[in-house]
């Protein structure tokens, strides 16, 4: 059974639809990067995978479970961690509380053992200094990191990560994307949305290149950027604007 | 010596006790309603449903809109004509406080729970909390700390404007000011005291309000 299926979903904001009879699978293991023009949808298809978007038609499942019942809706986000573009650090916590809060609350994990993971975590993103810190005296790019390592508290099997060194400026990203290389070689499954091609390059094993609620191609990564970018103007187009 | 030139008896003294008393009891009791009115009707206001957070406006905005004392006229001299309610001084008094703190305390809830980013209920979600979790554990502790202050500088404001109930014939901190000043007949020192004793009690709660503020202060 694959981890997630999306099939064919259909999602609309009103008059406006973003992703259209839209089917996909992701199994275990492995990095998929999904790239595209702004505004096609693949921020999208991550918030519906979370269900954090309603869909109008068609399914999603998520460990064999439907997106679209309520009561799965818990089991599918501990699945999937997901990680904002906005970094979304809970202010009246520090962030150890940040990062033991859930895990001690949703999973039922004692206090002692989340605080062990926190800990090891916030080695793993290089922040163990700042386990009592507070969310404004991080930087973005600490902060994101932390979000990272609290989304990874839930043992997640899946990390959907949304855009999240867009808002960094290009050494917070660094920072941020040499973590997740490190969770990547650690075997944690993600389905990155970014426009950082050389990262995509290096990290990914699949690209998925989306187009107006579409998938465009759908390739290996090593065919995706030696043969497929080339053979098709539109990627190659969105390549190299990126680029420049 | 104290006593003649003040001209002030113990039975004086006990009678400002009695009246601070009754101003503390008609205030406290009032916010603990008011808070209460003003939690409900600021969480209908923020619903996502705009004729159902429209409707707690029909009573929010002509109380926040109209002077305390006319409220309480018209609940203390008003019911018993239009609809044959006559109620005690103290009742109109609470009520009448009741309903005016509740009404401002709403715009509180309203403008609190406005000031948190969606972004702080879908990381929630996200994390696998459901709606009552969420807001337990992550919206309500943000709630409180972004409410906290501006309800105290509110409590300290309906403490002062109690003073009104003194019109409808209740014998509060001010009321016993004016009675013992006609008999005294030294206004500057019977209403210093009172002043003094209305600042005893509120200063010190703004004190608190701001280092509260200080203390559970967050940007977000």
């Amino acid at each position: 059974m694959a981890l997630i299926e999306v099939k064919n979903i259909t999602k609309a904001f009103g008059d406006l639809v973003v992703l259209r009879d839209f089917s996909v699978t992701f199994n275990q293991g492995g990095v998929t990067v999904i790239l595209g023009p702004s505004g096609t949808g693949k921020s999208t298809l991550l918030r519906c995978i979370n269900g954090l978007e309603a869909i109008n038609s068609g399914d999603i499942l998520v460990d064999g479970l439907s997106v679209k019942e309520k009561k799965n809706l818990k089991h599918i986000r501990i699945k999937c961690g997901m990680v904002f573009q906005q970094t979304v650090l809970f202010p009246h916590l520090d962030v150890l509380e940040n990062l033991v809060m859930s895990p001690i609350k949703i999973l039922g994990k004692p206090r002692a053992q989340a605080v062990e993971q926190a800990e090891e975590l916030l080695n793993k993103v290089g922040l163990i200094s700042k386990l009592h810190s507070k969310h404004n005296e991080l930087s973005g790019g600490e902060q994101q990191r932390i979000a990272i390592a609290r989304a990874m508290m839930m043992d997640p099997e899946a990390l959907l990560l949304d855009e999240i060194t867009s808002a960094l400026d290009p050494e917070m990203s660094v920072e941020v994307l040499k973590i997740i290389e490190k969770l990547a070689s650690d075997g944690v499954v993600m389905l990155i949305v970014t426009h950082e091609i050389p990262f995509a390059q290096r990290i990914a094993d699949r690209i998925l290149f989306l187009e107006n609620g579409s998938i465009v191609a759908d390739s290996p990564k090593d065919k995706f950027f030696s043969e497929i970018k080339d053979e098709n103007p539109r990627i190659a187009r969105f390549i190299k604007n990126i680029h420049h | 010596m104290f006593e003649q030139y003040l001209k002030l008896t113990y039975y004086d003294i006990f009678f400002f006790l009695k009246a601070i008393w009754v101003t503390l009891w008609i205030t406290l009791v009032s916010i603990a309603i008011g808070t209460i009115i003003g939690l409900v009707m600021g969480f209908i206001r923020n619903s996502k449903n705009k004729i159902i957070s429209a409707i707690p406006l029909i009573y929010i905005e002509p109380l926040r809109n109209s002077p305390l004392i006319t409220q309480l006229f018209l609940i203390y001299y008003g019911l018993p004509v239009v609809a044959n309610i006559v109620l005690t001084a103290e009742a109109s008094a609470i009520i009448a406080l009741s309903l005016n703190t509740g009404a401002f305390f709403s715009v509180l809830v309203h403008n609190s729970l406005k000031a948190i980013p969606k972004m702080q209920w879908e990381a929630g979600f996200a994390l696998g909390h459901d709606g009552v979790s969420n807001f337990r554990h992550i919206i309500a502790p943000q709630f409180i700390r972004l409410i906290i202050p501006s309800a105290i500088t509110l409590y300290i404001n309906q403490l002062q404007v109690s003073s009104f109930v003194s019109l409808i014939s209740l014998i509060d901190l001010t009321k016993a000011g004016h009675i013992l000043t006609l008999r005294t007949m030294n206004p500057f020192l019977i209403y210093g005291i009172v002043f003094v004793l209305y600042f005893v009690i509120s200063y010190p709660l703004s004190k608190m309000a701001k280092s509260l503020e200080k203390k559970i202060a967050f940007t977000y």
